[in-house]
């Protein structure tokens, strides 16, 4: 504890540290400036395009009665896999107790809340009626909790948006204010983060699992399969965001998160190719008519095949990403690190989002096939949306910089010594 | 501190879980609040469910057919001719089973009803009505009597109405049913249903069908924003 | 970026100490800060400037309506006034919405004997009619599917066959919403905007559904149809006898479905898909009336119902003759 002579009240210095932390939020290099007014650029478009989309219906997207769920509920899943793979940090370092960790597990902390901002508006971009949002809210609407497994993603989504939040703005507020922190205001909510973590994408998983009506997505492996490569994605998009910090800000992680990270990732896509070689030969070997939309995805199906370049490209950049993890060269700082990163990221979106929500309708109930791909509007919203996911991790980023270099501290000190 | 810390937490935990149980409880009391509201409202309805039974009206054939004679008689009206104009005074051959050999008022009639012969349903001694196998006549009218002797199933599937369309109510006590009888939808000299053309399908955006010329009316078929 | 650093952190540490100079730059930074961010905010309501014209199409109203469960009779009697007046503004068409009750004592069923349906499609057209559908579309709850002799497996069938039907080697399977008892789009439905009522029907409060989709998916009959525009009718088509649960014209942006014309069958009414079936293969009737057609359908056929492992219990039978 440092001697300060007079404890201003919480309720007054919050908001100056709030207040503080916009302020340094919008000062950078010139580089920090165009990234952000690309981003906000992307968002706006992005921002505009959903606009139109509410005004005019969604008959600007290219959903159908056939394909009623795309491209948005597509990046929804992805974003919740990112938002879970903040656990994979947590995990060693609370429960592991891993010193170096837990320098930078606030990093997978506030790509969990930009995750789940992401995810939140995924799925208001896919509503018909976004004006109508208030009958979700239990008491004022009708809530059909526990029947609806879309309620449980409500209630298990927003809880760990508020959770991160409190553990990372309380952990900031500490560093800010020059205290150690109390253990009770974090730690359980820490540990119930591990649980809760698990559970939004499990949640996730069981939207879809759970339809009769829709073999592909009707199988128990659903869920495993979904947190498996979460817990790639996750990790992986972590890596790269503290590659990225160390390269902007010099704010530079000790080697073993990275290490430990990359440890993870190497079990999980293991795990998750494995699941796919069973859900494959499950399917395939067995050859009744639930094996139409996997036949569908991978090979075409009755003269359509719009999806089998996606789904084989997204394998071999799976392949090719887990060869690259095991390599030597990925336990180390180097570009081999980065491809792999960027291979499985990109590979696990299009099979994990593209990959697994298209052909959960294709062929129809009744057997119909008829083929979806974006329009451009559904990509403008799209990319507006991870547009304002960025700018919220970067400025996630920006304070957490802030804040533990020092430069953002209500009593600046010459030793900086104290760690979270 | 710590204690105060953990009281937060207690209390917090507590109203996540008072919100999960009234949450739970309303959803269970307001699935019985359809049931109460609808009750006062069904009142009115009930009443109307009185004694009286609609009928269903089958549809009947007028009468024999007569043939129209291309001009008119000295009287300037359209002349026609019955059955018994002719057969009154001829020879019926009762073992003519095809079309073929038949001219005069019968040209172009063709004849594709199994193997039985015109006088199986016609009625040698009475050319305007009908007889049935055990000889009895019957009239045109009634010409259902005769289809259901042989066609039995057919017969009872449309007394339940599941054969033949209908027209009205399904609730007799609220209005009449209408339905055809055998021969409006089936001609007794070639029953077999006609076929038909496909007039109406949906245009469903990205699903055109293999053959797209048939159905190239509309413009949706290559919608892509 | 390391080598910017100590100037800043001078600056921030001594904001509260330091005086004039620090000020001045304090003072336009912040108005540059202050012109940006006001840039933004305007660059952001210009983007999302659209959404005023959406907020035009509804109204304060509208958007507090409750759920069709909760309102009482005289906030029903102003709902239906209210979209009566809008269709007559919006179609110039003048309708009738009634609030169609369930008849006690009724649980509807339907069957088709698939040996009659020829395929036609007239029912398709007749519910197009009836409920008010998107013309442009040609939408319909039902969809036909040309089925080949000799198997079950709707793989094998198409939905966009055309020409003279029957074809000698095919068979034809209507299929429309199945009004389960346990339907699995009721279930998912995060609002509870989709209900089974007494007598079977599964309906839809249109201006509750805030169009999520999930029922869509869920559905494994291809029951559920969404309203990705609003519906074009001429004034002339549109069918003026309308209930709110059923054939009123839909916003846009939610989902609707098949509803066995409860505006006619809680009339009495024959629904307008069997009407108009010209082969006679449509069998509709209450099933808990012992003299009733379908009850002997079901008493006196071999029934089957489609997707049976599926645990739906559908409301809906094919059989042979």
């Amino acid at each position: 504890m440092s001697s300060i002579p007079v404890k201003e009240a919480a309720i007054t210095s919050y908001p100056k540290f709030i207040g503080r932390a916009l302020w340094l939020a919008t000062e950078g290099s010139f580089a920090f400036y165009a990234w952000m007014t690309a981003l906000t650029a992307v968002f706006l478009v992005g921002a505009n395009a959903w606009a139109n989309q509410v005004a005019g219906g969604m008959i600007s997207t290219n959903m159908t009665d056939h394909v009623s769920w795309g491209l948005y509920i597509a990046n929804f899943t992805f974003c919740v896999g990112l938002a879970a793979g903040g656990v994979m940090m947590v995990i060693p370092a609370y429960l592991y107790d891993d010193e170096e960790m837990h320098k930078v597990v606030i990093i997978g902390e506030v790509v969990a809340i930009a995750a789940i901002v992401m995810c939140t508006l995924s799925v208001v971009v896919d509503l018909g009626r976004p004006d109508r949002f208030w009958h979700l809210i239990p008491g004022i609407g009708k809530f059909n909790w526990p029947m609806s497994m879309l309620t449980w993603d409500v209630i298990v989504l927003n809880g760990y948006l508020v959770i991160n939040l409190h553990v990372v703005g309380y952990l900031l507020y500490m560093r800010y204010l020059g205290r150690k922190p109390n253990g009770w205001w974090y730690l359980p909510f820490v540990f119930l983060s591990i649980f809760w973590a698990i559970s939004i994408h499990t949640v996730t998983a069981f939207l879809y699992c759970g339809l009769g009506g829709r073999p592909f997505w009707n199988s128990a492996l659903l869920a495993p399969r979904f947190l498996a490569s979460a817990f790639v994605s996750g990790p992986a998009f972590i890596i790269l965001v503290m590659r990225v910090l160390r390269v902007t800000t010099g704010y530079a992680a000790p080697i073993g998160p990275a290490r430990t990270l990359i440890q993870i990732i190497r079990v999980a896509m293991t795990i998750n190719l494995l699941m796919l070689v069973s859900e494959i030969f499950t399917v395939l070997y067995t050859g009744s008519a639930h094996a139409a939309p996997l036949n569908y995805l991978f090979f075409g199906a009755h003269g359509k095949s719009g999806l089998v370049q996606w789904i084989w490209t997204a394998i071999g950049m799976n392949l090719l990403g887990t060869v690259l993890f095991f390599t030597p060269a990925a336990m180390e700082r180097s570009h081999v690190r980065i491809l792999a990163c960027l291979l499985v990221i990109v590979g696990i979106w299009i099979e994990k989002g593209m990959g697994l929500i298209v052909p959960g309708f294709i062929p129809s109930t009744l057997h119909e096939i008829v083929e979806y791909s974006p329009s451009l509007l559904e990509w403008k919203v799209v990319a507006g949306i991870w547009g304002l996911g960025l700018i919220i991790l970067t400025l996630s980023l920006k304070l957490i910089v802030n804040v533990f270099t020092g430069r953002m501290e209500l009593h600046p000190s010459a030793d900086k010594t104290s760690v979270s | 501190m710590p204690r105060i810390a953990s009281l937060f937490f207690a209390v917090l935990l507590c109203l996540f879980a008072s919100m999960a149980l009234a949450a739970l409880w309303q959803s269970g009391t307001r699935a019985n609040m359809p049931a109460s509201r609808t009750d006062k409202a069904q009142v009115s309805q009930a009443s109307v469910h009185s004694n009286e039974t609609h009928p269903v009206i089958i549809r009947k054939p007028s009468g024999p057919p007569r043939i129209e004679l291309a001009g008119n008689d000295p009287q300037g009206l359209i002349a026609s001719v019955a059955c018994s104009t002719c057969h009154s005074v001829r020879q019926a051959n009762l073992e003519n089973k095809t079309a073929a050999t038949l001219d005069e008022f019968h040209q172009g009639m063709t004849f594709n009803h199994g193997s039985i012969t015109c006088y199986a349903c016609h009625n040698p001694n009475e050319s305007d009505a009908l007889r049935l196998a055990d000889g009895s006549s019957v009239t045109f009218e009634n010409v259902m009597t005769l289809c259901s002797q042989c066609h039995s199933k057919q017969a009872e599937s449309f007394a339940h109405g599941a054969h033949g369309g209908m027209n009205g109510h399904w609730d007799l006590s609220r209005g009449p049913q209408m339905k055809n009888n055998c021969i409006d939808c089936h001609d007794p000299h070639v029953p077999k249903y006609p076929k038909m053309i496909v007039g109406f399908k949906p245009k469903d955006r990205f699903n055109e069908p293999p053959n797209a010329e048939d159905n190239h009316k509309g413009t949706a078929a290559h919608d892509n924003h | 970026m390391t080598t910017t650093e100590p100037s800043n952190i001078a600056k921030a540490n001594v904001n509260t100490n330091r005086s004039l100079p620090i000020v001045e730059n304090f003072t336009r930074r912040a108005a540059v800060k202050g012109g940006f961010a006001t840039l933004g905010a305007a660059a952001f309501v210009a983007a999302i400037s659209p959404l005023r014209q959406a907020a035009k199409s509804t109204t304060a109203v509208e958007f507090m309506q409750q759920h069709y469960t909760e309102l009482s009779p005289e906030q029903k009697a102003d709902v239906i006034a209210r979209l009566e007046a809008e269709t007559k503004e919006k179609y110039g068409a003048d309708v009738t919405i009634a609030d169609d009750r369930p008849i006690p004592g009724t649980k509807f069923v339907y069957a088709i004997n698939l040996s009659v349906c020829n395929g036609n499609g007239k029912c398709v057209e007749a519910c197009h009619k009836e409920n008010n559908h998107d013309r442009s579309t040609n939408q319909s709850y039902i969809r036909v599917i040309e089925m080949p002799k000799g198997t079950m497996d709707m793989e094998k069938g198409s939905t966009t066959y055309s020409g003279v039907v029957p074809k000698d080697d095919k068979f034809y399977l209507p299929v429309q919403c199945q009004q389960c008892d346990e339907p699995p789009c009721v279930d998912v439905c995060p609002v509870k905007a989709t209900w089974k009522e007494e007598d079977g029907i599964v309906v839809v409060d249109y201006n509750w559904c805030i169009g999520c989709r999930y029922c869509e998916a869920a559905c494994p009959y291809h029951a559920r149809r969404f309203n990705w525009k609003q519906p074009e009718v001429p004034a002339e088509e549109i069918n003026p006898d309308q209930s709110y649960l059923s054939n009123r014209v839909r916003p846009v942006g939610v989902v609707e479905k098949c509803t066995y014309c409860l505006h006619r069958t809680r009339r009495g009414k024959l629904p307008a898909c069997l009407e108009a079936c010209p082969t006679g293969a449509r069998v509709f009737g209450n099933i808990l009336d012992k003299d009733s057609s379908i009850r002997w359908i079901l008493e006196n056929k071999r029934v089957y119902i489609l997707k049976e492992e599926l645990g739906t219990k559908p409301a809906f039978f094919y059989y042979f003759d």
